[in-house]
């Protein structure tokens, strides 16, 4: 029970983190301007609504997941999911290095 | 009114599949794909993908050295196409043009002096010279001796067809009785490495329309049409391969690269067409579709295909896959393959189908058939939602087009962004250090007009034409908006930073947005949904005379009532590139600097229109003899102007010093037809030399006119061979 929820507070720790990096290479990779990472929500739209990215912009994330963690996504509708909001991005970053 | 459609007297094609005519209809009969692994260059991302690629050495089939890759592509079409029509120019050199798409230009050829300077520090430009996508129209009209209008049309994927377009309201405008038309472009790891960035491609070989497509098929190639009036073609006795009875254009005004979901746009250029050849949807009996195979292309084209057709789609097909996207020549090769469809009375196979998407649910052709054809209808659609469809139909159908109803035609605004102070430029690398005086617009004044994104996702060159078009917008005018922006080289800077970044990295870390912003139309598409421009929308391209190249688009659709109002300008930015090749071959001095700017002008009908700025009563263009014979050029301009009305030549001068000669020599003709001495002025002294300096001419000749003179006739000469003429008045 204790080395369980100990897991889960790592888990925690590390998403924030995570999500915080991937804020900031969301930022550089997409040249936005006057925004700082911590002015980005985890659960804001990053499409539409919210920073109002596009479909373009979703291809330069595309490229910001392979050069910075590997992840090679061929299709975009593969990345879609990913691309809600910064949560869901650790989640999908998370998993694809894991698995 | 109405009057007879141009027809087709003649037809050249090279591509993927074969050369000639016969030998690409072999390929269809024989369901053979032009798609085999890429041999032209060594692709290190993404290897050896199906492409359609053309023969490697076209010198080998004839083609002259002088000129890129797509130039030789583009002669050797036009060469088959001329010999096909029996038709001799020397007889009528005034009254033969040519309007070629083209958007990849001479990008192969300079993406090897990129390579020599990235990767090993030396700089070779004579590859470069030929970069311009007017290369290929100064190179065939120079080979096969045409003097009539010369330019290109630089839409990205619809280019072929809007060329072919603007071609027909040549002939129906009586600028000329014959126009090679059609399309040219060659593979380039630009294209390449763009469209792979936009996992665009499938590289298992494009499936349009199939369930399964995952992306098209890059190609090149060349598609030319003998375009001819009728009664040139009667005159002369030519067989007669087919008419264009319609043609149609429209912009989706919706985004850089998607296509509107519900293909709206492309409902719009369809029933345009229609319109225009005065045919039910129900009388087509054959659409070849655009149909590349992407998922968002098809999708969006099934919808617009069932909204024009209703329950009753014709047969239809992709022809993308014996070709590949030929991207500004596939419209044009398109065009051959439904005139050969209606000649032949065949259908042409929809290759990489097996399996129907419901979300489509459209079954194209999938075997070559007989079918009796009447009137066949090609689409096609490019970046920036840009629109162009034509309708072919047998030459004995008694097809009636409208009739443009030419008219003076009213500026009611003027936004110019420049021109740009004199300062000290430095050339930055991988070139080789140095420096230029340079007219530079510097930071813009007015960027804060755009929204953050738009800042942030537009290059230079967009934000300053989208800066003009907000300030030389009226915004009381009118609904169906069209919109023709020139530009000589259009985004040198967006383009180069893509291809310097996949030439050092061996294509990896692609950087996908900057890709679309690298096409020539980028400006005029973003200008579209900035303002929800959805009539023509087009990006012409023809070196100093671009400008009025797309001052004679935009006052086509008044004519012809496509429009009710039109943003016509041009832009073009400085760049290294330019800078340095300029400063190695000795362009840039004291005389000659180079400079950059935007000028977009609202125009409207004369006659609905009460206080303009000034009126615009003509425009013409076309090309001029070498040796420069002074006297004939100011008939040319006497023939379409009355000079009495004229108080002031305004020229391209002080720009290329060769140039300044021959303007001085028409003037002063053009003073002895009048029996007084014309005023003389010239601009580029203020903004300094770039392609679309004569947009900026534009504007300083509607602000003497609003200060009093009767007439300036604004006069420009490109270095080569293209010349335009046009008068504005109050």
């Amino acid at each position: 029970m204790c080395g369980n929820l100990r897991a889960k507070f790592y888990e925690l720790i590390y998403m924030d983190a995570l999500a915080n990096e991937l804020k900031a290479r969301i930022i550089e990779s997409l040249r936005l301007q006057d925004i700082t990472p911590g002015q980005v929500d985890d659960d804001a739209p990053l499409f539409g609504a919210g920073l109002d990215l596009d479909s373009i912009d979703a291809l330069e994330l595309v490229v910001m997941l392979e050069k910075y963690y590997g992840i090679v996504i061929k299709d975009i509708e593969e990345g879609r999911p990913a691309f809600r909001s910064v949560r869901a991005l650790a989640a999908f970053v998370q998993a694809r290095r894991t698995s | 009114m109405a009057a007879r459609s141009p027809v087709i007297t003649g037809l050249g094609i090279v591509a993927a599949p074969g050369r000639g005519v016969g030998a690409i209809w072999d390929a269809i009969r024989g369901g053979t794909s032009g798609l085999k692994p890429l041999t032209l260059f060594a692709s290190p991302r993404y290897g050896p993908v199906l492409t359609g690629e053309a023969p490697h050495d076209l010198i080998a089939l004839g083609a002259p050295v002088r000129g890129s890759r797509s130039d030789q592509l583009g002669w050797l079409a036009a060469r088959e196409a001329i010999a096909a029509a029996e038709i001799d120019f020397k007889n009528c050199a005034e009254r033969a043009g040519v309007v070629l798409g083209c958007s990849v230009g001479g990008s192969f050829d300079s993406e090897r002096f990129l390579t020599t300077l990235i990767k090993r520090g030396k700089m070779h430009p004579r590859p470069t010279r030929f970069h311009e996508c007017v290369s290929v129209v100064d190179l065939v009209a120079d080979e096969f001796g045409l003097l009539g209008p010369s330019l290109a049309v630089a839409t990205a994927c619809s280019s072929g067809a809007l060329a072919i377009a603007t071609a027909a309201e040549m002939i129906q405008a009586g600028e000329a009785d014959v126009m090679l038309a059609g399309g040219a472009d060659s593979l380039s790891r630009m294209t390449w490495g763009g469209f792979h960035s936009l996992l665009l491609v499938d590289a298992a070989g494009c499936r349009p329309f199939d369930a399964g497509r995952a992306g098209t098929s890059l190609g090149e190639g060349a598609g030319v049409l003998v375009l001819e009036a009728e009664e040139s073609a009667r005159r002369r006795g030519a067989k007669v391969l087919a008419r264009l009875s319609g043609w149609g254009a429209s912009c989706d005004a919706h985004h850089a690269t998607a296509p509107h979901p519900e293909g709206a746009g492309a409902v719009a250029a369809m029933q345009a067409a229609l319109r225009r050849a005065g045919l039910a949807s129900s009388v087509i009996n054959y659409v070849n579709a655009h149909g590349t195979g992407t998922r968002d292309n098809d999708l969006a084209e099934s919808k617009a295909l069932k909204t024009v057709f209703g329950e009753r789609v014709p047969p239809v097909s992709s022809t993308k896959r014996f070709f590949g996207h030929a991207l500004a020549a596939s419209g044009a090769i398109e065009a051959v393959v439904c005139v050969e469809a209606l000649r032949r009375q065949e259908i042409p196979p929809n290759p990489g189908f097996t399996t129907l998407d419901p979300a489509i649910g459209l079954e194209p052709v999938t075997a070559l058939r007989s079918a009796s054809l009447t009137h066949v209808m090609s689409n096609s659609f490019g970046f920036g939602g840009n629109n162009a469809v034509l309708i072919f139909s047998q030459p004995e159908t008694p097809v009636l087009t409208r009739a443009p109803r030419p008219t003076p035609v009213a500026v009611t605004g003027i936004g110019v962004v420049g021109p740009g102070a004199v300062g000290v430029r430095e050339i930055e690398p991988p070139l080789p250090a140095g420096t230029v005086m340079a007219h530079s617009c510097g930071a813009l004044a007015d960027a804060a007009l755009l929204t953050p994104n738009q800042r942030r996702r537009f290059c230079r060159l967009v934000q300053m034409a989208l800066i003009a078009a907000r300030r030389g917008h009226a915004p009381d005018s009118a609904q169906r908006l069209a919109v023709a922006m020139g530009t000589g080289f259009g985004c040198l800077e967006e383009g180069a930073v893509f291809i310097e970044n996949s030439i050092s990295k061996d294509e990896q870390e692609p950087m996908p947005s900057r890709f679309p912003g690298s096409v020539h139309n980028a400006a005029a598409a973003q200008i579209a949904i900035d303002l929800g421009a959805r009539a023509l929308n087009s990006a012409p391209t023809a070196g100093e005379i671009s400008f009025e190249s797309a001052l004679w688009q935009g006052m086509s659709q008044l004519a012809t009532d496509e429009a009710d109002a039109a943003l016509v300008g041009a832009v073009d930015e400085l760049n290294k590139y330019p800078l340095a090749i300029g400063s190695r071959w000795g362009f840039w001095n004291e005389q000659t600097r180079p400079g950059e700017g935007a000028m977009v002008a609202s125009l409207a009908r004369s006659e609905k229109t009460a206080a303009p700025l000034a009126r615009v009563t003509t425009v013409r263009l076309g090309r001029y003899r070498r040796p420069f014979d002074a006297a004939r050029e100011a008939d040319w301009i006497a023939a379409v102007v009355d000079l009495k009305n004229v108080d002031m030549v305004l020229s391209g001068a002080k720009g290329w010093p060769a140039l300044d000669e021959n303007y001085t020599a028409v003037v002063t003709a053009l003073s002895k037809r009048a029996g007084r001495t014309l005023e003389y002025q010239t601009y580029k002294q203020l903004c300094g030399e770039f392609h679309a300096a004569s947009a900026f001419g534009f504007s300083v000749a509607v602000d003497l006119v609003r200060q009093g003179k009767r007439g300036v006739l604004l006069y420009t000469l490109s270095p080569r061979g293209a010349k335009a003429i046009c008068c504005i008045q109050p």
